[in-house]
């Protein structure tokens, strides 16, 4: 909201000084307009807070391919279990019921401000406002809400409708009205007892025998360095380089999302078999396509894992942390 | 032969003991489960019968009384004791990925009301931001008459309050909506926790900056990777909502949003906006990501409510549970916690038949506002099957419901607030398993 403040600095700031008296404690000091500026993302379904800016459905297509599928998948369906963004139109009032953009949510300016502040997932706030506009819009074309022929910026996009925007309505709780009856409550003959299924919770801790161990993040190492990766290491009992050691802060910031589960088709790190022939190009190949980026057979390795605030340097020792753990 | 054996045994229990220090949880006890089988059958084989107990039980000495401990300081920060197995857990295949998931506090093993910090349940969406407290700005703007930018010491200056609150996230038991999934109570009721709360009423902050007639919501925003972001009305924020950076006696911890928070009591977890970097008056709500596509409740007529933020009465017998089976017949004291959103707990009903009929319980302790609550009832138990249950009444006169009246009003997928009673099966042995009664 009131970005219109950075266009007009000098202005602001002499209204400023002639309108701000301290509090009644006195404690704190004044927000500039340039501080608030940076800060102040967030958009509204009014269209206050979209900023300057333009971006296609076209544009959008190859941002969304390059930053986006390897999660989502290429038309918003989700890729593995990562969060599906299109579909499911029709489905909410049926046993299973789709939540996704288009048939879910209210408002668009939800997913410009959304993308915006937290997508891509391991390189949040890293998309420019074109870019914002760009793949909102086509997240909005992969859900039929806009055409291909549509172009974003803060008019048309926050003239854009979204179909379930009247479904909402405000909490009406208490729904729910039990009383306080002490005797012959229920009658227990009707009574349908159903259990637990056996083997879903991790019950390790308390059961003996129970066959479901993992009472940590085990399921998927991406959980803490300690349990996924440095398991990895001291099972094989890898001395690490110092290149690798430096590299690995960097790792799990930037490229453990997908490769420590080995999602959407990238190699999982300590996978020998998935490594071998990447190993095999080289380096230098392995630097280059982790920092440029690329398309392969199995999917698209985004460049610098989609953190463009990565130096190479950071990039280049997190790869070589990567295949230590992978040879 | 046997006189091999018979000096070295309480050495190799130390061994196995001070390998076990190493290991955390589960492997601790497997380990020591394995050790002291082997050990117990060396004993049985090798020792005579009176030997064979723990040479530290009477009439023995313990070892521990035989010579001095460490001294002070040897911990600057202490911890649990080594023999305690005080964690929190998650359910791995509940979330893709460990930066956007959750971990559940263990209630089984919780003495009195009071979370510890360190087992607090855990709930991101961008993982822990390592948030440097002397860098760390809290900007207060939009429609206010002084915009004011707060440091950590700034924010120290205020008058400060401390409350008792607890903290649920409303997803909490919404894995058993549609049926009994959950083998263990820390997995069906442990997003949840309570605390002490240190911090700055957000009414004094208001104050500060000087709300403008038109300013009714306030924006709340993160400075974590998922820039968490919710709109909090302004009669919330000027009821009871803290602006906190302590918790327990100490700074929040990095999960609990270090090194600074709100905390709106009693709503919806997600509401109270952690690692809290910005403030924005405004005259409408923002609808941002997780008031709309998440923590809204979807209905069976395929409608949604919003703005679902208050946690309903709810309660869960925490002794027996099936972490904590009965393993003596005769005198048993049934505990457990109830809580309410909406105020204080005035009363807590027991059943041991499904529902069928109810007795009244015990509170003891403490019973504050939007607090836990402990419960106590004293019976016996002689190898008789139960279907316990509990069921919390507010001082607002609210009966917590039963699982069959939430599904008759909200179907099966709607995620959030289920609050029902909740049973345990409690078997000829002793053993506890959690079942749903329709
Ligand atoms: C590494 C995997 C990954 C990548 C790459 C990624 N996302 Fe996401 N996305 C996620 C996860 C995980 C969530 C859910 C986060 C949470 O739990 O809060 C999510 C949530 C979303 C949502 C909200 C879904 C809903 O139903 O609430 C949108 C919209 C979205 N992402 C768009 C994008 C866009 C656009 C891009 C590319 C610029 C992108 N994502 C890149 C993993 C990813
Ligand atoms: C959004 C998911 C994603 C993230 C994040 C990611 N990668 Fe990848 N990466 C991939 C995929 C997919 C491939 C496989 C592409 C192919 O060969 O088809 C890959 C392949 C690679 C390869 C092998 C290249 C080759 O030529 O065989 C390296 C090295 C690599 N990634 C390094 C990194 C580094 C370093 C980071 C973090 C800075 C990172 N990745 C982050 C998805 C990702």
């Amino acid at each position: 909201m009131f970005r219109f403040l950075r266009l007009i600095p000098l202005v602001l700031v002499m209204t400023f000084s002639v309108i701000v008296s301290a509090g009644p404690l006195g404690i704190g000091s004044v927000a500039t307009p340039e501080m608030i500026a940076g800060w102040d993302i967030d958009v509204r379904p009014d269209g206050t807070g979209l900023p300057d800016g333009v971006g296609s459905v076209a544009e959008g297509e190859g941002l969304y391919e390059a930053k986006c599928a390897s999660c989502h998948g290429l038309f918003g369906e989700g890729e593995g279990r990562w969060p599906v963004l299109a579909g499911g139109e029709g489905t909410l009032d049926t046993l299973h019921p789709e939540k996704t953009v288009g048939s879910y949510w209210p408002y668009a300016s939800t997913l410009w401000d959304y993308i915006h502040r937290a997508m891509p997932y391991t390189a949040p706030q890293s998309l420019t406002d074109d870019e914002t506009y760009s793949i909102s819009a086509y997240v909005l074309y992969l859900n039929d809400i806009v055409d291909d022929e549509f172009v974003a910026n803060r008019e048309t996009f926050a003239r854009v409708k979204m179909p379930n925007e009247e479904n909402f309505y405000v909490d009406n709780r208490p729904d729910s009205k039990n009383e306080r009856c002490f005797e012959n409550c229920a009658d227990p003959k009707a009574f349908e007892i159903v259990t637990t299924i056996n083997g879903l919770t991790p019950t390790g801790h308390f059961k003996e025998d129970s066959g479901v161990a993992a009472n940590h993040y085990d399921g998927n190492p991406s959980a803490a360095s300690e349990s996924g990766i440095s398991k990895v290491k001291n099972d094989t009992k890898i001395v690490l380089s110092d290149k690798a050691n430096l590299g690995k802060g960097v790792y799990d910031m930037a490229c453990q999302a997908c490769h420590n589960p080995g999602i959407a088709g990238a190699p999982k790190t300590g996978d020998k078999a998935a490594w071998v022939s990447r190993i095999d190009q080289g380096m230098d190949v392995l630097n280059g396509h982790a920092i440029n980026g690329y398309q392969g057979a199995d999917g698209v390795m985004p460049a610098k894992g989609g953190n463009m605030s990565l130096s190479n340097d950071d990039v280049i020792n997190a790869v070589a942390f990567m295949v230590e753990l992978s040879r | 032969m046997g006189k091999i054996y018979e000096p070295s045994l309480p050495k190799l229990m130390e061994a196995i003991a001070t390998e076990a220090r190493g290991m955390k949880g589960l492997d601790r006890r497997n380990f020591l489960k394995g050790g002291i089988a082997a050990v117990a059958g060396l004993a049985s084989v090798q020792i005579i019968p009176k030997a064979s107990a723990s040479p530290n039980l009477p009439p023995n000495l313990p070892k521990w009384q035989s010579h001095l401990g460490p001294g002070v300081v040897s911990k600057p920060y202490g911890e649990p004791a080594e023999f305690e197995d005080l964690q929190r857990r998650t359910v791995p295949w509940l979330t893709v990925d460990a930066a956007s998931s959750i971990s559940m506090t263990p209630l089984q093993d919780l003495e009195g009301i009071i979370t510890p910090s360190g087992v607090v349940f855990e709930r991101y969406h961008g993982g822990i931001p390592n948030v440097n407290p002397e860098q760390h700005r809290l900007i207060i703007h939009g429609l206010v008459e002084r915009p004011l930018v707060l440091t950590m010491d700034d924010l120290r200056r205020f008058p400060s309050v401390s409350e008792i609150r607890f903290i649920e996230c409303p997803a909490n038991g919404g894995m058993e909506w549609r049926g009994a999934q959950m083998e263990a109570l820390q997995f069906t009721h442990g997003m949840l926790a309570c605390c002490e709360w240190t911090g700055v009423k957000l009414s004094t902050l208001l104050a500060e900056v000087g709300v403008k007639p038109d300013g009714k919501w306030i924006l709340a925003e993160g400075a974590d990777a998922a820039g968490m972001s919710r709109s909090i009305p302004l009669e919330k924020a000027l009821d009871d909502t803290i602006i906190v950076w302590g918790q327990n006696g100490e700074a929040l911890r990095p999960e609990q949003g270090y090194p600074l928070r709100m905390l709106n009591p009693g709503w919806e977890g997600n509401t109270s906006v952690k690692w809290l970097r910005r403030l924005e008056i405004g005259d409408q709500p923002w609808h941002h990501r997780e008031e709309t596509s998440k923590y809204t409740d979807l209905m069976p007529d395929g409608r949604a409510r919003r703005f679902t933020w208050v946690q309903e009465a709810n309660s869960v017998i925490t002794s027996p549970c099936p972490e904590k089976p009965l393993k003596q017949s005769g005198f048993v004291e049934i505990r457990g916690f109830a809580w309410s959103g909406r105020g204080k707990i005035k009363a807590v009903d027991i059943s041991f038949d499904g529902g069928v009929n109810w007795e009244r319980t015990e509170l003891k302790g403490l019973v504050l506002p939007k607090a836990l609550t402990q419960f106590s009832y004293r019976t016996t138990w002689n190898g008789q099957p139960w279907l316990l249950q509990s069921r919390a009444i507010d001082e607002t006169g609210y009966v917590q419901p039963t699982l069959k009246q939430l599904r008759d009003e909200r179907g099966g997928w709607s995620i959030y607030h289920k609050n029902s009673i909740h049973t345990w099966n409690v078997m000829e042995n002793g053993d506890v398993f959690n079942v749903q009664i329709s």
